[in-house]
Order: C-alpha cells, then structure tokens, then sequence
C-alpha cells in the first residue's frame, strides 16, 4: 500500500545544504500500522510531508495507494488522509461545520456529507461538541477533530505525525483507542512518533530514523529481541555519577538522566559483571534491577551507538 | 467509537470536485468566518463615509469647484470614497495568513482542492466585501444628494466595477500575505493603495492636474476605474471610459490572481 523508493530531501545547496532524508525506502503492506520513531530532527515528518504531496522531494519516488508520488499527487490527495504534527483547523469554524465541509470538498453530496460528519463525530467522541467554535476546543478535542478530518474521504492510507505530542494521558489514551479502531477497519497507518512506548502499543513493525535515514526495522518483539533478553537499570543520585558509570560499564551501557540501562543477553551474568566494575571504580548506584528491553532500550542504543544525543 | 472509518454506505466522488463547487464552498467558508467578525470592515468602512463626509463638506458649496466637477460634487466624489473601500480587499490576505498560521492552509493544500480555487475564493471574499462596503457608501451618497445620470442601472454598474477593482486589490492583499505569511507585513503592504489612489484625478478632473501628476495618472489604472464610474454618475452611459475602466478593472484583477496564484504555487512546491 506504501513503498518508498530512496526517497531524499535536501534543503539549501552549497555549503549550507542539509540533507533531512537520505534514500530512505521502506514498504507498508495494506492494513499494517507502521511506525516511524526517531528524535526531533530525526527526518520523520520531513518524510511524512513528502509522502502526503505537502513537499517535493529533492529526489526517489514512492507509490501510495497505487498512485505515483513523483506523477499523481492529485490521485493520492484524494486518497490518503493526513494528520499532521499541528493540527490544521480552522478555529473560526464549528467542529460539525468543518468536517461537514471537507465532506462536501471531496464530493460527498450534501445529504451524504452530513451523514459522514455525523459519524465521525461519533467515532471520536465529539458529537457533543460538534456545534462550537474550534477555537474554544482543548488541545486533545483539537487533535481529535484533526483525526475526523483526515478520515473524511475514507483514506485508504493515513499518516498521523506525531498525533499524540503535547496530550495528557487522558487524551493520548483516547487517540490510541481510535487508531484501535482503525486497525480493525483495514486503513493503513503510518505512523511517526517520539514516544517509543506508543510505536509499542500501536505499531506493528517500527522503522527507527536516524540524522535521516532508516537505521533499524522490524517488529517490536524483533527489535526488542535483537537487544538481548534482558536489561539491567541502575539509578544514581546524580547524572554525574550515571555519567561516570557508562563510561566505566562501557556500551551497550546507555543513560537517560539519572539513570543508566544496560541490554544483555544473559542478564544475572552481565549484572555480575557490571557490580564487580562499578565497586571497582567506588561508584555506588541508589537502586538495581533486571527487566525485560523495551523500545526504549533499542532506540537508545541504536543512538547511543551511532553516537547521537536525543535531546533529553 | 462504533462507526466504521473507511467502510460505509457514502462515499467521496473519485475524480474529484468541479473547480466551480471547489470556489463555492471555500468561498462560503471565508464569508461565513467574515459575518462572524464584521467589526473588519468597520473601520476601513467608517474612513470612507468619513472622507465622503469631509470632501462634500469642503467642497461641495464652492461654485468654482462644483462648475469644474459636473454641477454636482457629490456625484464626482462618491466614486473616490467607493474606492477608497478598496481596501477592505486587504482583508483577503489577512484571511490567507491566518489560514497559514492556523495550519489550514496546509491542510487543504493535502486535500485534492486547486491552488487556484483557494486563491480565488480569497479573492472572492475581499471582493464581496468591497462590494458591501460600496453599497452602504452609495446608499449615503444618495441620502445626502447623489443624483447618477446613468440611474438606477448605473449605479448597479458600479457595483460591479468596485467588486472587479475589490477583486484585483484583493489578489494583491492574498499575493503579499501568502509571501511574507506575516499579518503585518500584508496589512502594511495594502499602503500601495494610497499612491495609486492619490496619483489620480481624485479631487480635480485629469486637465486639472499638474503635468507631473498626468503624466503618472495615466499609466495609472485607477484613473480609468475613476472615470468610469464618474462617467456614470455625471453623463451616464457613455461607451468609451466604461469600456476602459472594465478594461482596467479586469486586467488588473486577472494580473493579481495570476500573481497570487504564482506565489502560491512557489510557496508550496507540493508533488
């Protein structure tokens, strides 16, 4: 339903030239939710704005839905649907009012396009909400209105970047449910966030993105698995000392604040290990553990290896 | 959370919607936002009666003015104040930015809508309320005692040279808001309109002028607008200075959307 083709976008030339996606390829298969994760800058939503017509691509193509990027922008437009990172909305309008009109906009007659506004507004939640102005929504009903928007023209493929930046809980738990439901409906999801645990819960396979390219793909139980079968977590009372103890543990050792994680395929071994060299060295960790990996330990990795910070 | 997000028994047309309905609903949209926030037009409004007002005060009784100026000086003014509402067209680009700031325009640039149809409905909007505008400032003038040679008609007539002029300041006001996509910066780029207006025979008829100012009054499309629709309040229907202010209004209306639809386009370099 995707396949991306060496898809590259270059800003600037000369000098000042940034390459924000280097030939990235990945395919999609149709009812998969894939999931793009990577840190800001990381080139996710450059991508998703080529793959939704909103940007040339300095070069590479990519079919979606049948339709050629690089010579039917027109027949994926009216393909696809597309949440971006902002929402896109029209704060002067009612809820009701703008769905009714994208209805209208992508050629449902006018009995039809209510019929549509009605039940998306059932499926995220909004119909009470359908008759006031946009700009009086919370950031979670923006997000869900935004949802509705992109799902007006029955899009065989939808990109949500980063749907779930910025929401409480409360909220983000209710976009996941409704990506839930379109998981049973067959739509194709492509998916970028920054939020590992969200690829987890949603995705099933994950690219992981890198200074703009794909560096890793697979499932999350690949990935995951590919880490090793367990991972130790050490928290210190500074991250000076969590500092101190990557450097003494070595890699795969990776540290977010406070604390430090270590992959391992033989957790109770490598644990011993890595007490004898932290007591060698007098650093003392408050707290130890041994656990499963998450995406988190494998997006770590990937950037601890590569060499790259992730901005928190 | 029970309906079916792709499925269902509605669906969208394939090959998309008729750029005639495209123009229709985006227009639609813009006027129904302006409706919900007419104090807009009340200042831009309130300058033009205010100079219909002022002129007519001033000049109106002087008999050397009134002789120069077809025996009626309110006649000769009303086309300038109905010019001068013009610049509500602006109002169109401001309504673009904030479509770019909001994240609207984006939106609709991923849904299968022409550029040109989103331009134009802009364009439509100042237009639109040019037009208003203009009407309510003749509705004064005739209170106050305008009487148009060219009748009831006429005065319908310049209706509709101040929406084509509405339409082409409003394609300005939609190309400077889409290039700067700053709401400053448009408003302040609708200033242009004062040189235009004032390089014109505003208060005196063009033999009046200084040489200098002919000289630029007549390359300057205002002029012919101006006197076309004078043409129509003074001696009625006459061809040749209609013909040229329709020429004038169209031209410079068809030149801004072709502009604004340019800037569009290089401004979002879409697959």
């Amino acid at each position: 339903m995707i396949e991306v083709d060496r898809l590259s976008k270059r800003f600037g030339s000369g000098d000042d030239a940034v390459d924000a996606v280097k030939s990235v390829s990945f395919k999609v298969d149709q009812g998969e939710i894939f999931g793009l994760l990577g840190a800001n800058g990381a080139g996710k939503s450059t991508t998703v704005l080529m793959l939704t017509t909103l940007l040339a691509p300095t070069s590479g193509d990519a079919r979606i839905a049948g339709y050629s990027l690089s010579s039917d922008g027109a027949g994926i437009r009216r393909s696809v649907g597309a949440a971006l990172q902002d929402t896109g909305l029209d704060p002067m309008q009612k809820g009701g009012g703008l769905l009714e009109l994208h209805a209208r906009l992508f050629g449902f007659d006018r009995k039809a396009a209510i019929h549509r506004r009605d039940e998306l507004l059932d499926l995220v939640g909004l119909r009470d909400a359908a008759d006031r102005r946009i700009g009086e929504y919370s950031g979670g009903m923006r997000r869900r209105l935004d949802l509705a928007a992109a799902l007006v023209n029955r899009p065989r493929v939808l990109f949500l970047d980063e749907p779930t930046t910025g929401l409480d809980p409360a909220s983000r738990r209710a976009i996941w449910d409704e990506v839930g439901v379109l998981r049973e409906s067959g739509v194709t999801v492509l998916l970028t966030t920054q939020y590992l645990e969200e690829a987890d819960q949603l995705a099933d396979r994950v690219a992981i993105m890198a200074d703009g390219e794909i560096v890793s793909t697979g499932t999350p139980a690949e990935l995951k698995a590919g880490l090793g079968a367990d991972v130790i977590e050490l928290a210190f009372d500074e991250e000076g000392v969590a500092e101190e103890a990557v450097s003494v543990i070595g890699p795969p050792a990776n540290r977010l604040g406070q604390v430090v994680r270590i992959p391992a395929a033989d957790g109770p071994a490598e644990l011993a290990r890595v007490v004898g060299l932290l007591k060698e060295a007098g650093i003392e960790s408050s707290s130890l553990s041994l656990s499963q990996p998450t995406l988190d330990d494998v997006f770590l990795n990937i950037v601890e290896s590569r060499g790259e910070g992730v901005g928190r | 959370m029970n309906a079916n997000p792709v499925g269902g028994d509605s669906a969208p047309r394939k090959e998309g919607v008729a750029f005639g309905l495209q123009v229709w609903l985006l227009t639609g949209r813009f006027l129904g936002n302006a409706i919900r926030q007419p104090a807009v037009i009340l200042p831009n409004l309130g300058i033009s009666i205010f100079f219909l007002i002022v002129y007519y005060g001033s000049f109106g009784d002087s008999p050397a003015i009134v002789q120069l100026t077809g025996g009626n000086y309110l006649n000769f003014v009303l086309p300038v104040t109905v010019l001068f509402a013009s610049i509500s067209g602006g109002a169109a680009g401001l309504t673009l930015v904030e479509d770019l700031e909001s994240g609207y325009f984006r939106r609709q640039l991923s849904m299968p809508l022409s550029r040109t149809a989103m331009v134009l409905s802009a364009m439509l909007l100042g237009a639109i309320q040019v037009t208003f505008e203009a009407i309510l400032i003749i509705a004064l003038g005739l209170v106050l005692g305008a009487d148009p040679a060219a009748g009831a008609l006429g005065l319908l007539a310049l209706l509709f040279f101040s929406l084509l002029w509405g339409l082409g300041f409003a394609g300005y006001s939609v190309a400077t808001g889409l290039l700067t996509g700053n709401a400053r910066a448009a408003q302040s780029a609708t200033f242009i309109f004062f040189p235009l207006l004032f390089l014109a025979p505003v208060f005196l008829p063009f033999d009046q002028l200084a040489p200098w100012i002919q000289a630029i009054a007549r390359v300057n499309p205002t002029t012919y607008m101006l006197e076309g629709m004078r043409s129509l309040m003074i001696d009625g229907w006459e061809l040749w200075p209609l013909a040229k202010a329709l020429i004038a209004g169209a031209a410079f209306a068809l030149v801004t959307l072709i502009w604004a639809v340019r800037v569009a386009i290089r401004k979002t370099s879409r697959a």
